[in-house]
């Protein structure tokens, strides 16, 4: 398919544009692509709470079914994305205290997979070794490093979102976010410099 | 300095946090041609990357999620637009309410022939009324007020602005892709360069390969008009059979509508203005925007430029469900350019009145709106 202007619009912009097109026009297409957008990235967000896919997948339905719900108030809804990511946050951590009884949840314990490094293999810029050591680095991280640079890089959320997420400070945020940089940079910079 | 500085200004640059001083500190801080440089710019370029959808996943999840909202009693119902799903050419699932509307025809039909045919012929003509039943017309329709998108059956999509029609129940499988449009639509037609795809409208057709444009067919705009964003199209106007006109991307033909000269000819006694009835035009790029004025809609935006407000007026009767009438002849004249997006019609209404000078006033009544 031809590439047109609108596949490159901002996430943001777009997120927003569907969640007035649900409101106003219970458009149910707007629907369909807002779950196309934030299905994958919840469920993984879910998965590093509640351990097992299914149950994630199960989670995520059916917060998206009371966006559906309520959609009347979407629009009053500052920021659809976080709140999301809220909700499918606290129904997770909800469902494992109900599976392990009182056991309390810490972000530092949440795992969570990356999408593994895709490289258009058109505008191939690493050597596999370079990416590899680079996917270790990511692989090594602790938990709540990896989790802040996932939410960043994948999900294009802004500092002050993956604070309110996380119930971290932002300045933590740039902090970790600045060191796993710099871990990644230092891997490459290795790799270069056997090479030479 | 702190050493690790560095990385802070480079994790902001790359999350979109960094102010304009942090991008320059930055930039100042890094040499070219070092290896940091060198290291940046592909931590940059792994950063941008992003995993393409699985949609085959997501397709099959989305209709899971679907079927337990239909469990639930709430599923979403698209009545208003009567959305067809394609899963592929051989499958199809059809919305319940398209059903109901077949059976109740059916039904419909049945009745008639009960009371109009005699007995003898009547297990003939049910058997046509259930043949007919089947033949589903594939035309899918906006409301004033509400735009769509959705595949054909061939993939290619389709955008379907307010108060419009597409008829699209000659694409199948023996290769013929024609669909006929009133109203306006924006498609991106998947390419086969074996099965050209038509677009008929009342006063012309459109032929491509493969391409994305759109086409603006009301029958009571003053103009039709077809701009070509990618690749190439041929124009057919019915009213000139002798000439076919060639559009390269980023141009628009524009042809005078007829239909609409008429009825101004009628309504207002005036001989119409000589202008050429069909002509090429640039289509025009919003500032700092790389999408066409032309196919804002698209993205829910109201743009126009030079527009006359009785024009903009019948976009606004659309885009609003409303229907907008002019007291004072004088205003309708004006020549205005802007862009909407989220506003409401009092502040769109009010933003024109401020440009003019509050030359004129309004009332709404309902879905009434008088301009005086």
């Amino acid at each position: 398919m031809t590439e047109i202007a609108l596949q490159t619009i901002h996430p943001y912009k777009k997120i927003q544009d569907l969640q007035r097109r649900i409101a106003v026009y219970d458009d149910e297409a707007a629907y369909k692509e807002l779950f196309f957008i934030l299905f994958h990235s919840l469920t993984k967000f879910s998965t590093g709470i509640v351990q097992t896919k299914e149950t994630a997948e199960e989670i995520v339905s059916d917060v998206f079914i009371s966006i559906w719900n309520d959609r009347t108030r979407l629009q009053e809804i500052e920021d659809l994305q976080l709140y999301l990511f809220i909700a499918v946050k606290n129904n997770s951590i909800r469902k494992l205290k109900q599976q392990n009884k009182t056991r309390t949840v810490s972000i530092d314990e949440l795992s969570v997979e990356m999408d593994s490094a895709y490289q258009d293999p058109e505008a191939r810029v690493l050597s596999s070794e370079s990416l590899h050591n680079i996917e270790q680095v990511i692989e090594n991280l602790p938990h709540r490093a990896k989790l802040i640079f996932k939410l960043a890089k994948e999900d294009k959320m802004r500092y002050k979102e993956i604070a309110a997420l996380l119930n971290i400070s932002v300045k933590t945020v740039d902090h970790q976010l600045a060191i796993t940089l710099k871990k990644m940079a230092l891997a490459l910079g290795a790799t270069f410099r056997r090479k030479k | 300095m702190n050493r690790d500085k560095i990385w802070h200004l480079f994790a902001r640059k790359l999350s979109g946090e960094s102010s304009r001083d942090e991008l320059q500190e930055l930039q100042s801080l890094v040499e070219e041609d070092s290896p940091l440089k060198y290291e940046m710019d592909a931590i940059t370029q792994l950063w941008e990357q992003q995993h393409p959808q699985d949609t085959e996943y997501l397709e099959a999840t989305y209709h899971l999620h679907y079927e337990k909202m239909k469990k639930l009693g709430v599923a979403p119902v698209s009545a208003d637009n009567e959305v067809v799903y394609f899963q592929d050419d051989k499958r199809r699932t059809i919305k319940k309410s398209r059903l109901i509307a077949a059976v109740v025809l059916a039904g419909l039909i049945v009745t008639a022939a009960f009371v109009f045919l005699k007995p003898g012929k009547l297990p003939a003509k049910v058997e046509a009324a259930e043949q007919q039943a089947q033949i589903i017309p594939n035309e899918i329709k906006t409301k004033r007020g509400s735009n769509t998108q959705f595949k054909l059956p061939d993939g290619s999509t389709v955008w379907l602005n307010a108060d419009s029609k597409l008829n699209y129940s000659k694409i199948n499988a023996t290769g013929v892709r024609e669909v006929y449009l009133t109203g306006e639509a924006f498609f991106d037609v998947v390419r086969n360069p074996e099965r050209p795809f038509i677009i008929h409208t009342e006063s012309i057709d459109i032929k491509v390969l493969g391409t994305t444009f759109n086409v603006k067919a009301y029958p009571d705009d003053k103009t039709i008009e077809t701009s070509l964003i990618h690749g190439s199209v041929e124009v057919m106007v019915k009213s000139r059979p002798h000439e076919k006109y060639l559009l390269k991307p980023n141009q628009k033909l524009v042809l005078m509508n007829e239909q609409y000269a008429e009825k101004r000819e009628k309504d207002q006694r005036v001989m119409p203005v000589n202008i050429p009835i069909v002509f090429v035009k640039q289509i025009n790029y919003l500032q700092g925007d790389t999408a066409a004025r032309e196919t804002s809609w698209v993205r829910n935006k109201l743009s126009f430029e030079d527009e006359p407000f009785a024009e903009l007026a019948k976009r606004l009767e659309r885009w609003y469900d409303v229907s907008i009438e002019f007291k004072n002849k004088e205003i309708e004249e004006i020549e205005l350019s802007g862009s909407f997006e989220q506003e409401t019609l009092t502040q769109v209404l009010e933003a024109v009145r401020f440009i003019n000078n509050y030359k004129f006033k309004y009332k709404i009544e309902g879905k009434q709106v008088v301009i005086f």
